[in-house]
């Protein structure tokens, strides 16, 4: 038999090129120092969680999470932040609060710490978010690149398409689809036509209720992207608006909607106690977990609904991920090469397959959307590009509070939606004008 | 005997002869527990009352202070959430310590009167206040819900149609107040039964010679001699009670509409969620102030009902 002999030096030679070839990585992953996220527990946070867990797989790079409910996650983030040295590199910042950080400059722009980071072409901007000018304060591709979009959340309708067959009903478009189909499936207190979101909360009944708003053709105000924050919510359209929420939950939904927050939502859902609801699309996962759900497999999903002639209109509760100002330059470039990984379509199929929602639209050309278990990609895909952005300025909170007590209250019965919607616009127009926005407001409603 | 009078004595001519180094070493020995009841007490508040008259916003990740003058305390009176807090804080402070006295004193003085199994019935009676708030928070919130909550599920068994005990306007502050009754009637239970425990038996030794029945004796005998320990009891109750939260936030969140806003939690919103510093600085003070007026009312109401007792 023919021995391969190696001398000394082949030994050695050997060792040293298989050590040089495990500290190669790949052109995206270099070595880094570990990073801090704070995050809140949210439906999609699990996705998140393992789409972390690959990147440290393939890069060898650490990246902890602090996880915290919804409130806790802002209160940790502005402790952070206005302290002298930051404790937490990423923040995973949410519409309602992303502007505070741009404007009060407590984020780095991702363009000042890699001035050659190159956005993936593919990645969804959602409504531009992603950008922002200090000099203009304006959100728009000509400013920096201050975040990376996290999870492009949108409330999608979520129905019953077992139902749906059952009683030979086709697919909501219209609000008057949706008030004929959950009158139709109402059957209380086995199922409820719909289960709506009707509790004060840090950002909850307010944002339920965006999609009927934005999807009559109303609004918040005039035109925010020209800066004229002169109160619409009163008018005609607005009134109709939460007229038609309050008529919904009143005769084709759950009986205690003033105090229905997400998580008792999606429990109806997945308990199939509702035929439908409006739920952010990052709970599909939980629809089709034999753990959870006993509605595996019946769940179907669709835009949320429109008034003829009209896009839909579901309002932006995306996450966004910002770098920390006060923390060391080196974790700074740490957290942009995990930008960098993050915003790939393989580590978008990565966050995909998970159980989140993926960022790039290369993935909702893949033929995985052709999977029964993706079959929300599609709707989704439809819905993005009508997503509206409701709150571009700092002060959003101040506005949220108004709107989650007014629109509580309404729903509760405890004043009418004339009162509210009156009431509402009264006070966000002297927040406005007391942050020094244009402002102004009409006749009140009658 | 006389060697320690005139020990005092020469002690008493020394102090006399250097008053000064005495009073030296006072204050001396004192400074530290001072200084550190002004870097945590006074030192905050008073950077809490500076702050109420000031506006603070954010540029360049730097806090920016301006003057706002009285214009905070201005706006208090015309805040929703603040005027239905102040209200409902007010209700839910005397309703609640109001029933947690009642049925404090009750069981403190079942205890009293059983003969066996003390032990026992005082453990049970103290076990919701060694229960963490959240969990409290956590056991109402599922005992009270409308599809599958315990209280509605026995009242179907007796036929009786399900309530929103927390969704509903009409009910939702009292709910919260049960929790709270349930939650510390041991508390007073604990004061109220040291409190008759220590009474002097020969009162009611002499009662019961005079033929006193057991109301009588409650009524003339035992509630004067309880006014004392009722008193603080309540007053430190009532204190406790108007800074409620834990349980507010954990079971309705503030709502429905303003059916349980308390006033920490529009603190909290304002400051926290909102971030109005300068502004709910202002409304902490407001709050401060408004306690230790209702503190003072309580002492000096339960001095005046103990005179008239004695």
């Amino acid at each position: 038999m023919n021995q391969i002999r190696i001398n000394r030096r082949q030994a050695i030679a050997g060792i040293g090129a298989t050590a040089l070839a495990s500290t190669i990585r790949p052109v995206w992953a270099q070595s880094v120092a570990p990073i801090t996220i704070v995050i809140n527990q949210s439906p999609w946070f699990d996705s998140f969680s393992k789409t972390v867990q690959a990147y440290e797989a393939e890069t060898g790079n650490k990246v902890e999470l602090d996880v915290n409910p919804f409130a806790g996650s802002l209160e940790k983030q502005r402790n952070s932040v206005r302290a002298a040295a930051g404790t937490y590199d990423i923040l995973i910042m949410n519409s309602g609060w992303f502007a505070e950080m741009y404007f009060g400059g407590f984020v780095t722009a991702i363009s000042d710490i890699d001035p050659g980071f190159q956005l993936d072409p593919d990645l969804f901007t959602l409504a531009n978010s992603i950008y922002f000018d200090p000099a203009s304060k304006t959100m728009a591709p000509s400013g920096k690149l201050m975040s990376m979009p996290i999870q492009p959340n949108l409330p999608m309708l979520y129905y019953r398409g077992d139902l749906y067959k059952e009683k030979g009903l086709k697919v909501v478009e219209t609000f008057d689809d949706l008030f004929n189909n959950a009158k139709a499936l109402n059957s209380p207190p086995d199922v409820y036509g719909i289960v709506q979101r009707g509790a004060r909360g840090a950002y909850t009944v307010s944002y339920d209720f965006f999609p009927y708003l934005f999807g009559m053709g109303g609004g918040i105000y005039k035109d925010p992207v020209a800066g004229d924050y002169s109160l619409t919510l009163n008018n005609d359209v607005g009134r109709e608006a939460l007229d038609y929420y309050i008529r919904l939950a009143k005769d084709a939904g759950h009986p205690k909607t003033a105090a229905m927050d997400q998580a008792e939502v999606i429990q109806a859902l997945v308990t199939g106690h509702a035929a439908h609801a409006s739920v952010v699309i990052a709970a599909w996962s939980q629809m089709d977990d034999p753990e959870k759900s006993i509605v595996v497999d019946k769940m179907e999903f669709a835009p949320t609904p429109h008034a003829p002639g009209l896009p839909p209109g579901p309002a932006l509760g995306h996450w966004l991920g910002g770098i920390s100002h006060n923390v060391p330059d080196e974790r700074k470039r740490a957290a942009v090469e995990f930008f960098r990984w993050f915003q790939r379509p393989e580590a978008q199929m990565v966050n995909a397959k998970a159980g989140g929602i993926p960022l790039n639209a290369a993935v909702y050309n893949d033929p995985m959307t052709e999977e029964r278990q993706f079959r929300w990609m599609k709707p989704l895909a439809a819905a993005l590009p009508h997503a509206v952005n409701p709150f571009a300025f700092p002060e959003a909170s101040e506005v949220i509070s108004v709107l989650e007590l007014g629109l509580n209250r309404s729903i509760a019965g405890e004043i009418s939606s004339v009162d509210a919607l009156n009431s509402m616009s009264d006070e966000i127009e002297a927040i406005m004008a007391k942050h020094a926005y244009k402002t102004g407001k009409g006749a009140p409603l009658g | 005997m006389n060697a320690k009078l005139d020990r005092t004595a020469a002690r008493t001519a020394d102090r006399n002869a250097s008053p000064g180094s005495d009073t030296l070493w006072k204050w001396l020995t004192f400074s530290p527990a001072f200084a550190f009841m002004l870097l945590f007490s006074a030192l905050p508040l008073i950077n809490l009352v500076a702050t109420s008259f000031q506006n603070v916003t954010w540029t360049g990740g730097q806090a920016d202070h301006s003057a706002a003058g009285l214009s905070h305390y201005l706006a208090l009176p015309a805040d929703v959430l603040f005027r239905a807090g102040l209200v409902n804080t007010i209700i839910f402070a005397f309703v609640a310590v109001g029933g947690q006295a009642v049925l404090g004193l009750a069981l403190a003085l079942f205890t009293t009167k059983v003969t066996r199994g003390r032990t026992i019935y005082r453990a049970i009676f103290i076990l919701p206040i060694l229960i963490p708030g959240i969990v409290i928070g956590a056991i109402w919130k599922l005992m009270l819900n409308f599809d599958f909550g315990l209280v509605n599920k026995l009242l179907g068994a007796i036929a009786i149609a399900p309530h929103d005990w927390l969704g509903g306007s009409d009910t939702a502050l009292l709910s919260v107040i049960a929790v709270d009754i349930w939650h510390w009637t041991p508390f007073c239970f604990l004061l109220f039964l040291a409190g008759l425990e220590s009474l002097p038996q020969d009162v009611f030794e002499a009662a019961n010679m005079d033929g006193a029945n057991a109301w009588q004796e409650f009524i003339y005998v035992t509630l004067p001699l309880m006014i004392p320990t009722i008193v603080v009891t309540c007053a430190f109750r009532l204190v406790l009670a108007f800074k409620v939260f834990d349980e507010v936030y954990l079971l309705t969140g503030g709502g429905p509409g303003t059916s349980t806003e308390v006033i920490s939690f529009t603190l909290y919103q304002r400051f926290f969620t909102e971030d109005q510093l300068g502004y709910g600085s202002a409304m902490s003070v407001a709050v401060i102030f408004i306690v230790s007026l209702l503190l003072v009312f309580a002492i000096s109401a339960g001095r005046r009902f103990e005179g008239a007792a004695k």
